[in-house]
């Protein structure tokens, strides 16, 4: 197992550094740097933006710009921001909790509803035609117009919640900070739980015809045993696969989400990096996103390795 | 399967599932989830007052140097002070000097090879922190800035500054070493505390860059990044105890719009300044706020690039293409009125606005003729060409900016109306600025935004093309440059108007850009709220937010 998991590891080495090459490539490529906000300025005369590129290193060769990052950046030197001139790694740590806050409650909200909506849509026909239909809705819903709408009905209109944001300025209480919370989370979660619920279905559907789940029923296993005992547990090994790799595209949305409902997370960062083309934040973000995809990847890989013996006899 | 057969169905499943006793245990635990988080919050009770002023703002800045910030932003302007700002009419008027140095009144003196200005600052004024303003800060942000070892945004000004005397802690003679009109807005940045940051790499000065000591009615109380920055009024301000009014403002970082405008409307934020103008309809609905307009001292225009499309360089095209616009039915229409139209690159509000020139209202028939003039005939599809070539050419502008989206698509339709083809392509605000300045393009709507001094050499000068500048018509007229030039290096204010006003005539006969409307700026201010005025520069509208006050306690 260990073996397993080291060679997985190595082989993930080169894949890292032929996405930092592809992302330094790219985030050049885009028209527009980190000076592109000051030529509006009249007062910001071109002697000035000459000056600024200069010693923002910019006037230096690509190449050369991409080995002095990736020399620091493996020795943990991740520079300064562009935009602000502080650490880089500074900024993204006191982004990372309030995306993990995020992220973590949506995850969790999308397996709690998933897991049974999953499982009632593959045991009861008529559920499964109401839940399909809901959740090729949910999967179809852009993330930014969801959470407008729900800004609009139930911060607007109904006034339950606030609109965004992540506490309220001067108080510092758990509902209030739950409230802030439900909006984002659901409109995050949403997309996920009609997904989940689709593939839990499927799953357990695939399982419930095997001969297996038939035999249990000749013992004289109830319906219930027969579902959550016998056919979920066989059901859980893809279904919690996909959930780890979809992580990432959690992450994907959190952009989306964290910029509609001003949530201060490492979404927000990315996206006001994107526009100030902030190259050093920017590159640190999607290294370290790459990292966990990567990551999670292996971890998935583990995880299937070590609970299916067909992995390993593959393997 | 109809909609009461689906409701059939859930309601059999769930209630297969989940007992009667249960279901009602589910529902009252849910409406208390709901009641307890609302209550929580603390939404309700939040309006404006003296006591706290919540301002939705579209991005969080860098830094709270003024020296580095990209404009002079808002928050800044609450805690640092210049030694000039201007006001709601544009006027620059002393804030931390006691007059305006002028030829006049002896504070500018002409030498044989520059000029010398004679800042006299006001007494008694105190940094928050306790120790007096004085000449020896201005004398150290001079020399700070020009040392070039840290990056201050611009150093506009001050690289043609040869010293600065201080005969006095509140005298500060500043020398330059050639004739310098703009000199007045020299300091609307301010100062830097020279006891603070003397021998320290201002880069890295984290504690000042993001908690900036001021003479303002307001320091830093908290800055949360990615939320918001708590500002608080300061006991000693130099106008008097009883200012400023509101005791705490708080700039909260809202960059999607309509998530801003939306709390805006929910009263979670009271005021928005420089409201997008596709967002002013929705809010006249709302009756907690009052818009408050002013007019802008910017324009929204139409660069024609002549060197990228030769066509250009034909002034009877630039004057037809000018012909072709219905100014005032992109006004009337998709600006709802807000704006208005006006014909140069010096705006109304400027004591250097020459209102008597060329003008070229809607007439397609005198476009069309000029076109037929310069030798584009129409072809077969109905675009104009000559020698082979057609009249055709791309405009690009920002994407996602509605309004600007719009009038492209409307200027396009006014353009084939006399046979010239016009390509729009939407490009995302960051690209398109660096696209200008490589001179990549053929024809950009966009607008220009101004400081209260009127020097435009910098946009139509022939040697000031990208990189030298920001000519990007790509204008050449050896008699506007020469007046421009001339312009610059004039003090007197009313011999410098006569120079600009004869270069504003020129540039109209020119017709170097098609200019479509004057940028107004609206800002969205709490009903309640007295002493908000707007200002039309990029000094921004908190330049008086000492005098801003509510009724009440």
């Amino acid at each position: 197992m260990i073996r397993f998991a080291l060679r997985r590891a190595a082989q993930a080495i080169p894949l890292l550094l032929i996405i930092s090459v592809v992302v330094f490539g790219l985030i050049h490529l885009v028209p527009g740097g980190p000076l592109a906000l000051y030529l509006d300025n009249p007062n910001v005369r071109p002697a000035d933006i000459e000056r600024l590129r200069r010693s923002l290193g910019l006037d230096r060769p690509l190449v050369e710009q991409y080995v002095r990052w990736l020399w620091a950046f493996v020795r943990g030197d991740w520079g300064y921001s562009y935009a602000d001139g502080r650490a880089v790694a500074a900024r993204l740590a006191e982004r990372l909790p309030a995306t993990l806050e995020l992220i973590g409650t949506s995850s969790l909200l999308a397996f709690v509803v998933a897991l049974p909506v999953g499982i009632l849509a593959a045991t009861r026909r008529a559920f499964d035609r109401v839940s399909t239909a809901v959740a090729i809705g949910a999967i179809s819903l852009p993330v930014f117009w969801l959470g407008l709408l729900l800004q609009l009905a139930f911060a607007n209109a109904l006034g339950w919640f606030p609109s965004s944001g992540r506490a309220s300025y001067g108080v510092d209480t758990i509902g209030d900070r739950l409230a802030h919370l439900v909006l984002p989370a659901i409109v995050l979660a949403v997309v996920h739980a009609a997904a989940w619920s689709r593939y839990l279905r499927g799953s357990m559907r695939e399982v419930m015809a095997l001969p297996f789940v038939r035999a249990a029923r000749a013992r004289g296993a109830g319906p219930w045993r027969v579902v959550v005992r016998h056919a979920l547990r066989n059901a859980a090994v893809p279904f919690v696969t996909v959930v780890l790799l979809d992580a990432s595209i959690m992450a994907s949305g959190a952009v989306v989400t964290e910029s509609v409902f001003a949530w201060p997370g490492l979404g927000s960062l990315f996206t006001e990096a994107l526009a100030k083309r902030d190259y050093t934040v920017l590159m640190a973000f999607l290294m370290c996103a790459s990292l966990v995809v990567v990551a999670l990847n292996l971890l998935a890989d583990i995880a299937v390795h070590a609970i299916d013996p067909r992995a390993r006899t593959a393997a | 399967m109809t909609g009461r057969a689906v409701s059939r169905t859930v309601s059999r499943t769930v209630s297969r599932t989940v007992s009667r006793t249960g279901r009602r245990r589910l529902r009252r635990m849910a409406a208390g989830l709901v009641l307890a988080l609302t209550a929580c919050s603390g939404r309700a009770g939040q309006g404006p007052s003296n006591d706290l002023l919540i301002v939705g703002y579209d991005r969080e800045p860098d830094t709270l140097n003024r020296f580095a910030s990209h404009i002079l932003e808002d928050i800044e302007t609450c805690v640092v002070e210049g030694l000039v700002t201007t006001d709601e009419k544009m006027n620059v008027v002393p804030l931390l000097a006691t007059e305006l140095p002028t030829l006049a009144n002896g504070g500018v003196k002409l030498t044989a090879t520059g000029m010398d200005v004679t800042w006299k600052l006001r007494p008694g004024v105190r940094w928050h922190d306790g120790v007096p303003h004085t000449s020896a800060d201005v004398k150290f942000t001079v020399d700070a800035i020009n040392k070039g070892d840290w990056k201050p945004e611009s150093t506009d000004g001050f690289d043609r500054i040869s010293g600065v005397d201080t005969p006095d802690s509140l005298t500060a003679v500043v020398h330059y070493k050639e004739v310098y009109a703009p000199y007045l807005l020299q300091f609307v940045r301010g100062t830097l505390p020279r006891h603070v940051l003397r021998g320290r790499d201002i880069d890295k000065a984290n504690d000042y860059n993001r908690s900036p000591l001021g003479t303002g009615p307001y320091r830093v109380a908290e800055w949360k990044t990615g939320e918001y920055i708590a500002l608080e009024a300061v006991p000693n301000y130099w106008r008097g105890p009883q200012y400023p009014k509101i005791r705490r403002i708080l700039f909260r970082f809202l960059t999607n719009t309509t998530t801003r405008i939306n709390q805006l409307a929910a009263g979670e934020v009271h005021l928005v300044p420089f409201v997008p103008w596709d967002k002013v309809r929705e809010l006249r609905a709302v009756r907690a706020v009052r818009l408050n307009t002013v007019l802008g001292n910017g324009y929204e225009h139409v660069t024609l690039n002549q060197r990228q499309f030769p066509p250009f360089r034909d002034v009877r095209v630039r004057r037809a293409l000018a012909y072709a616009i219905d100014r005032d039915l992109l006004v009337r229409t998709i600006l709802d009125s807000l704006v208005t139209v006006v014909n140069g690159p010096i705006q109304p509000l400027s004591w250097a606005y020459e209102p008597s020139v060329a003008t070229y209202p809607f007439d397609p028939a005198r476009a069309a003729a000029l076109l037929d003039e310069a030798g584009w005939k129409p072809g077969p599809d109905g675009v104009r060409t000559k020698d082979g070539a057609r009249l055709a050419f791309t405009l690009i502008t920002q994407a996602g900016f509605v309004i600007r989206e719009n009038v492209a698509q409307a200027i396009q339709k006014q353009f084939k109306d006399i046979g010239v083809a016009m390509d729009v392509k939407l490009i995302d605000g960051t690209a398109i600025s660096s696209i200008w300045f490589s001179g990549n393009f053929d024809a950009m709507l966009h607008w220009w935004q101004q400081p209260a001094d009127p020097e435009i050499t910098l946009f139509f000068a022939s040697d000031r093309t990208p990189p030298a500048g920001r000519n990007i018509n790509y204008l050449d007229d050896r008699d506007l440059t020469a007046l421009l030039y001339q312009s610059d290096r004039t003090v007197d204010e009313a011999q410098r108007a006569a120079l600009l006003k004869r270069a504003q005539r020129r540039i109209a006969e020119l017709v170097p850009e098609l200019v479509l409307y004057n940028t107004a700026k609206v800002d969205a201010v709490p009903a309640t709220m007295k002493g908000f005025t707007g200002n039309p520069t990029n000094t921004g509208p908190f330049w008086n937010v000492w005098q801003w006050e509510f009724d009440g306690p």
